[in-house]
């Protein structure tokens, strides 16, 4: 009796890792069905899915025989992708938020021989070009970031945005403003990123060259970052962040610049569209960024909207069908408009709204360098969530700087090590 | 779920099971699909289900704490015990600890006092009876996420209830979540207080099992309500402790929705449990062997805890018998 339900058991355990392994084999890569799905990487009720939806539309009818299925992003999109690739049920098409090349390009396509690859923006060359030249998604836009800032609050505190090009002179812009009632930076603890953009930001100017280059060999380099987060930290001494910080959302962060109860935000300009939607008639602008190291302030840029394709997708060639509909010059511009930024082909132009006359000051000019993300380019995968994480302790005063920064040196050790 | 050990006698001791006589055996065709070997066929759909979803995982888990995947890639390696190396000497990792065991043993202790306090003040006759256990058990049925936005809300800075409160009284907001100790306290709040009615229910079917006599007969020695409760409720109701106890200390130890909810485990690092730090350490530091060791420890640490108190609290119920 013993021995039977004994060999029931084993019978089950046997069955149950057939079970397993065999949905293992089922999982394979892109959609089964008749629909190509594409993960957009866009929230359902923004400016940029309805695009999306509008020029899906418009190759559907173009292409009867084809059909597609879009998907929203969730809050977790991010982990959402990772545990599709990690499962082998790969998305037929999906953005890659910043990632296609040092993340993803192992599951994707590469790109660079489609008829519309010659229209590749070449600002994005470093970003999303590995050394032999391939890149592995279509650019929507390119990502050009400074320091977000409301126009009038600015006027009220006598602060010309076109003068802070050192931390010095954004330091007595904060100290105007905050003497007006008003909150100098609007940042959200709540949405685990806007705070870690701060020290993004300000690393990107900290580190000289040789640092940089050590970084990349896999050594943190910890002083020039102890300046970074001392930064922050005299900040929060001096009273510039908001105080609702802790629970404060990234919409509440957006709603406070656009009414005017902030001045300034260190976010990418997909905010200033998601500001507008607030308060049409909000004067918002961006500015460059001041450096640490020089007297050169800068923009931060890079991948931010792009689609890649599955190398695994039973769909392969109608996904390349659709992406080169997409990067066709009238739907580039409407997706780069509805992000917010400019086009990631050259062949695109976007009326960037409100945002076009800080593009044409800063961008235009061609003055001022386009930094790369720093923790993409110079940190292990994996270190933005301790980026994150540590900008955040300061700015509660949870740790001081010098705990932060051994958390950051720890964590890239552990993070580098893995990597290898 | 942790199951109770009771006390069985030697083999030799159990009385046989003889047949009544004139009891008419079963029929052999009904015997045969229900009663006989047939029976054990019946395990067969949990066995596959627990093996599936239990069994399946843990081994998955155990192993892939071997390796150094990221999460994601096609591409992972062993390394030996080196994620385990690494969550000893990680200072965050012996912070989240001590939370998770502030939030296990905190949340239990609440829960016990609070619970017992509830069963024995609704263990009597009187109005309302019905609704008043049904309105403590309620918040059990809610998903911790929609508790955890409701406390969100009554805490937040701009809006929320109680700086509303305070300000209204003429005092300063208060950022309650900005603090980490704060904050620690209303998580262990959050949590005892929305599964308080699991602990009400288990005592109260402890009272309720409690033969009235003795507290007839005790009435009539002239003991007090006090020593009522001390001689005869506390130790007719150590098995309803025991399994209070394990539930509350198990579920406090696992805690994850509330904490992501009310503070996503900030500020800092400095409210993560170990729950939520494999979230973090697997999806966003993509460290998922190093995810998995945590887990396997916590796993560990779990079943430490409810061995250790199934046989504290089980010993001391054989010994009160």
């Amino acid at each position: 009796m013993k021995s039977r339900v004994l060999l029931l058991a084993a019978a089950s355990v046997a069955a149950a890792a057939l079970l397993v392994s065999a949905s293992g084999c089922s999982a394979g890569s892109g959609s089964d069905s008749g629909s190509i799905e594409f993960q957009t990487f866009a929230s359902v009720d923004s400016k940029l899915m309805s695009t999306i939806e509008e020029v899906t539309a418009r190759f559907e009818e173009e292409n009867p025989d084809i059909d597609l299925k879009l998907v929203a992003s969730s809050n977790n999109y991010e982990a959402d992708i990772k545990v599709r690739l990690a499962s082998g049920n790969i998305p037929d098409i999906f953005g890659t938020h910043g990632w296609s090349l040092q993340r993803y390009s192992e599951f994707l396509e590469p790109l660079q021989d489609e008829p519309w690859a010659k229209n590749f923006n070449p600002v994005l060359d470093s970003a999303m070009k590995n050394d032999t030249g391939e890149f592995f998604a279509f650019p929507v836009d390119t990502d050009v970031a400074g320091i977000i800032y409301n126009g009038d609050v600015l006027d009220a505190a006598g602060v010309d945005p076109a003068e802070i090009t050192t931390w010095e002179a954004f330091e007595k812009a904060a100290d105007a403003v905050k003497a007006n009632g008003i909150t100098p930076i609007s940042v959200s603890g709540k949405a685990g990123g806007p705070s870690g953009n701060i020290a993004d930001w300000l690393a990107a100017g900290a580190y000289d060259e040789s640092q940089l280059a050590e970084l990349e060999a896999g050594t943190f380099v910890d002083e020039p970052y102890s300046e970074v987060l001392t930064k922050i930290a005299d900040w929060r001494e001096a009273e510039y962040f908001n105080p609702d910080y802790s629970s404060a959302t990234s919409d509440d962060m957006t709603r406070a610049l656009s009414d005017g109860q902030a001045a300034f935000e260190f976010s990418q300009n997909s905010r200033v569209n998601d500001a507008l939607q607030y308060n049409p008639d909000a004067n918002i602008g961006f500015m460059p960024v001041p450096s640490m190291t020089t007297d050169a302030p800068y923009l931060i840029g890079g991948e931010m909207n792009a689609y890649g394709i599955s190398k695994t997708s039973k769909h392969l060639e109608d996904a390349k069908t659709f992406i080169a509909f997409l990067a066709e010059p009238e739907n580039a511009t409407a997706l780069a408009e509805a992000a917010g930024n400019l086009p990631g082909m050259t062949n695109a132009t976007a009326d960037l709204g409100p945002l076009q006359e800080s593009f044409d000051t800063y961008v235009g000019s061609g003055e001022y360098p386009l930094m790369p993300y720093f923790d993409r380019v110079y940190l292990p995968n994996g270190m933005w969530n301790t980026m994150v994480t540590t900008a955040d302790s300061v700015i509660t005063g949870q740790s001081d700087v010098d705990q932060a920064v051994g958390q950051m040196a720890s964590d890239f050790k552990s993070l580098a090590a893995q990597d290898k | 779920m942790a199951t109770l050990i009771a006390p069985t006698l030697p083999k030799r001791n159990r009385p046989k099971r003889n047949r009544p006589n004139g009891a008419l055996k079963p029929a052999r065709g009904i015997r045969s699909p229900l009663g006989g070997p047939g029976i054990n066929l019946l395990y067969v759909p949990a066995l596959l289900l627990f093996a599936v979803f239990t069994i399946y995982p843990l081994l998955n888990g155990i192993a892939l704490s071997f390796t150094n995947w990221n999460g994601y890639s096609l591409e992972r390696a062993g390394v030996g015990f080196d994620n385990y190396v690494r969550l000893f000497q990680d200072d965050t990792f012996r912070l989240v600890l001590v939370n998770t065991f502030i939030y296990g043993i905190g949340s239990t202790i609440i829960q016990q006092i609070l619970g017992l306090g509830l069963a024995l003040a609704l263990d009597r006759r009187m109005r309302g009876l019905n609704a008043a256990r049904a309105i403590i058990y309620l918040p059990v049925l809610v998903s911790p996420v929609v508790m955890g936005t409701m406390y969100y809300l009554l805490f937040q800075y701009n809006n929320g209830a109680f700086n509303d409160i305070v300000t209204g009284l003429g005092g300063e907001k208060v950022a309650w979540l900005a603090n980490a100790d704060a904050s620690i306290a209303i998580i262990v709040a959050v949590n005892s207080l929305q599964f308080v009615g699991i602990s009400m229910i288990i005592y109260l079917a402890g009272l309720q099992s409690i033969p009235q006599m003795y507290y007839e007969a005790s009435t009539v020695d002239g003991a007090s309500p006090v020593q009522q409760f001390r001689y005869i409720s506390l130790p007719l109701l150590q098995p309803a402790f025991a399994t209070s106890i394990v539930l509350n200390l198990i579920g406090g130890l696992k805690l994850f929705d509330v904490i992501q909810v009310l503070t996503g485990g900030g500020p800092g690092y400095a409210t993560n449990s170990v729950s939520t730090l494999i979230g973090v350490a697997y999806f966003d530091n993509q460290s998922a062997g190093y995810a998995s060791g945590m887990g396997v420890v916590l796993f560990l640490i779990i079943v430490v805890f409810t061995l250790a108190l199934n046989t504290l609290l089980n010993r001391r119920r054989l010994e009160q018998q």
